[in-house]
């Protein structure tokens, strides 16, 4: 298991503590044991960010089960970094967790199955020279279509 | 500042390419009536050009930054043709770069398109007689109304899932990191068209 495995399994052991604690404290009197169980469990971490790279911290996070892809299933929000981190329940199929903050969003889908979660985000985020590629490429075009309009504006052209 | 797809309602994103399609054939009917519609096809398609390019440009406002907007240059610059030159413009920047959702490429239009317009309403009615004030005003007045219908738009869309008041104090935020473009768009229009009093003033459009 992963360091992020043992990190939610001792942070789950700590949850399991806490309650086992509260209900077990009025009884302490009578010399109850307190038991505790532990186990590692599989989390998703997913990072939002702007395409400006900036990330998308405190954005707010809402994750959909593939069950009842209508409901609600979990919240929360993302870290300085924006970094959130949740542990999906056993169901099998395509998560969807939603970050949005002010208007901006992304959306990312997890596919759960018996083998290893995959993750489908975004795609990564252009090159400069693909933008550049892509800048030229329209500036080309309306080139074009310039040159076209001054012509039918009544210049013949060279092969008139 | 281009809303991404998913982000609100159905409903919204339809009648978003309703409101803009019927602006947009106002807009070319309005071009069909000038006495030659094809005379501002060149400076239109370059200016799409710019207005492309520019949602590239980003302005640092820590901790975030802003990428300029152009829509009261483009509505000075191009008058009535601004419309379709924008829907264009958002049209190549959702399916090249991913700036704004292709669902929402109708609300998208709105929130640029209709300062774009205005501003050209604001520079026919001042713009003679007070070129840089009516250049400043249509440039950030421009900016300023597009974050309003933004603003207006997000929060009228808003899910039941999100928590208003964390979304509301984001905008509050964005809104605030914004306000720089303002007065930075302005200037931009400003200079844009002294350098055109100057050096060419057949290009400088008149109301």
């Amino acid at each position: 298991m992963s360091r992020h495995g043992n990190l939610v399994g001792n942070s789950l052991a700590g949850v399991a503590l806490c309650v086992a604690a509260g209900i077990c404290a009025p009884q302490a009197a009578f010399s109850h044991a307190a038991l505790m169980t532990a186990e590692s469990a599989q989390a998703i971490r997913l990072q939002a960010q702007y395409d400006t790279g900036a990330p998308m911290a405190h954005a707010q996070v809402i994750i959909y089960a593939p069950d009842t892809p209508s409901d609600v299933w979990g919240r929360g929000i993302t870290d300085r970094d924006g970094r959130f981190d949740f542990i999906p329940d056993d169901i099998a199929g395509r998560w969807s967790v939603q970050v949005r903050q002010a208007g901006h969003g992304v959306m990312a889908h997890v596919d759960i199955s018996a083998g290893a979660p995959v993750i489908m985000a975004t795609s990564p985020q252009d090159t400069w020279l693909q933008r550049a590629v892509m800048i030229a490429l329209v500036a080309w075009g309306a080139l074009g279509t310039a040159l076209f309009a001054l012509r039918k504006k009544g210049r013949p052209d060279a092969s008139a | 500042m281009h809303l991404p797809d998913g982000i609100v309602p159905v409903e919204f994103a339809l009648a978003g390419y309703a409101a803009s399609g019927v602006l947009t054939a106002f807009a070319l009917s309005r071009v069909n009536r000038q006495p030659d519609p094809r005379a501002a096809i060149p400076r239109a398609a370059m200016l799409t050009t710019v207005f492309f390019a520019a949602s590239l440009v980003a302005i640092p406002v820590p901790p975030v930054s802003v990428h300029l907007m152009l829509s009261g240059l483009m509505g000075v610059m191009l008058g009535w043709f601004a419309m379709p030159a924008i829907m264009v413009g958002l049209f190549l920047q959702a399916v090249l770069f991913g700036h704004g959702g292709v669902t929402t490429l109708g609300l998208n239009g709105l929130i640029l398109g209709l300062p774009a317009l205005l501003a050209y309403g604001f520079w026919c009615a001042a713009g003679r007689r007070w070129p840089d004030t009516a250049a400043l005003v249509a440039g950030s007045g421009a900016v300023a109304l597009a974050l309003a219908i933004f603003t207006a738009i997000v929060l009228s869309g808003l899910p039941v899932a999100l928590d208003a008041g964390t979304e509301t104090v984001a905008i509050k935020a964005f809104l605030l990191a914004h306000l720089p473009l303002v007065l930075a768009e302005g200037v931009v229009v400003v200079a844009l068209l002294r350098v055109l009093r100057r050096v060419e003033p057949g290009l400088v459009p008149h109301g």
